[in-house]
């Protein structure tokens, strides 16, 4: 199975990216809290926009970054390099919260959200934007949403996503395949004329 | 019924995959000129193209979800300290304090490591899925030995020229959860050594030393 036509040339800010989180593992490794203080900070929002796809309830993102910090803390010292530091530390946020999601049940994604949870100042086509991806979300099943969320919300390549959900770069790319057939079609506005197909098996 | 990609000639199909990848400016110079020219010519690729930048603009929104950051990071820096790490530890070098943290984390990464081979692949007994490693009974010690949790699609063949290459022996299991105890061969190689060419491999999904301490 080739992904080569997604081959990602790391940039610049990427290599640097990768670099100071590098050091910062290193210095976890040797106990270093603030080290730890600082790549929390650095990862809590994309982990937080990665996690609300999957759970609308704080407490348990938090316990789910929570639980991956701790465990980057642990295996620090173990990190083999072989990969970006985010793709690790996302890998281990996806098994915590796929562990979270089965402590806490799955609970459905609401169909719109509710007035008191939006933030004040969403303006109104921000909140157009996320209703209209909430409608087409709610029809993914859990791994295409992660797949989703990773490609597209995170821009992680094939590759990435295949080692952070640990399955093969083909499987990514059927699910990528499917959700995006189902995004079409539950978010048909800019679609133009299709043909109608049975779907196939995933 | 679903409607499936419509495509009107035969480059379709590459435009249609190519597309989220030149969106997040990982595909080549090449490949995002050549969509380019596709996009031209293609009506219902350039439809879906809108939706692929819609799709990417939504997602790129920040969470709506708030979550106290500080105060998180307050409770895991607490957690820190809590039971299993011992004042005298703190100090501890990770070569030394290793296996002490490694004994505390073990449960709670077992957990989550074969929680989620369980839910996926093996789908044991419903208390099966929740036990850990170190839970299981214990069996004799043996110097060196490693639990390892192969992952599902790695095949025999694959399974066995791995442990021929480490020297490695299965000297029990697998036990309800998956997991083989491997122990050295010959008894040459370091553990350490031995771990970590066992979770680079290809196929390992999970691979502790086995420790006798309770
Ligand atoms: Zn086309």
């Amino acid at each position: 199975m080739s992904s080569t036509d997604a081959i990602k040339p790391m940039n610049d800010a990427d290599l640097n990216t990768d670099a100071t989180d590098r050091q910062l593992l290193q210095r976890m490794a040797a106990g270093d809290r603030t080290a730890l203080a600082i790549l929390y900070r650095n990862y809590h929002g994309r982990l937080c926009r990665f996690l609300s796809r999957q759970t609308r309830r704080p407490e348990v993102i938090e316990e789910v970054i929570n639980d991956c910090f701790w465990i980057a803390w642990q295996k620090a010292g173990d990190f083999r390099g072989d990969s970006r530091v985010s793709t690790w530390i996302m890998g281990i946020a996806y098994r915590c919260g796929l562990k979270a999601l089965r402590q806490h049940g799955e609970e459905p994604v609401e169909d719109n959200i509710p007035e008191e949870r939006m933030p004040a100042d969403d303006p109104d086509e921000d909140r157009e934007l996320r209703d209209w991806l909430s409608k087409g979300l709610e029809r993914l099943s859990h791994d295409q949403r992660v797949v989703v969320e990773l490609v597209y919300g995170e821009g992680h390549t094939l590759d990435d996503v295949a080692a952070i959900m640990q399955c093969p770069v083909g499987t990514v790319k059927a699910r990528l395949f499917h959700a995006r057939v189902k995004l079409r079609n539950v978010l048909p506005a800019l679609a133009e004329r299709s043909l109608t197909f049975k779907e196939q098996a995933p | 019924m679903t409607m499936l990609p419509n495509y009107s000639s035969q480059d379709c199909p590459r435009a249609w995959e190519m597309m989220p990848w030149v969106l997040q400016a990982s595909a080549t110079q090449e490949q995002g000129e050549w969509l380019t020219h596709h996009l031209a010519h293609c009506e219902a690729c350039r439809a879906e193209f809108a939706q692929q930048k819609r799709l990417k603009q939504a997602m790129s929104l920040p969470s709506h979800v708030d979550v106290d950051m500080e105060a998180g990071l307050q409770r895991l820096l607490g957690r820190l300290d809590a039971p299993v790490e011992a004042p005298q530890h703190v100090h501890a070098r990770r070569s030394g304090g290793w296996l002490t943290r490694a004994l505390a984390a073990a449960v709670l990464i077992q957990a989550i490591g074969i929680g989620a081979l369980g839910l996926k692949v093996w789908t044991p007994g419903d208390s099966a899925t929740y036990r850990t490693l170190s839970q299981e009974p214990a069996t004799p010690a043996t110097a060196g030995a490693i639990r390892v949790v192969p992952d599902a699609g790695m095949t025999l063949a694959d399974w066995n020229a791995l442990l021929h290459s480490l020297q490695l022996q299965v000297v029990g299991g697998p036990n309800d959860v998956g997991a083989y105890t491997v122990a050295p061969a010959a008894s040459t190689a370091s553990q350490q050594n031995t771990l970590q060419q066992l979770r680079a491999a290809h196929g390992i999904r999970l691979a502790e030393p086995v420790s006798d301490t309770p």
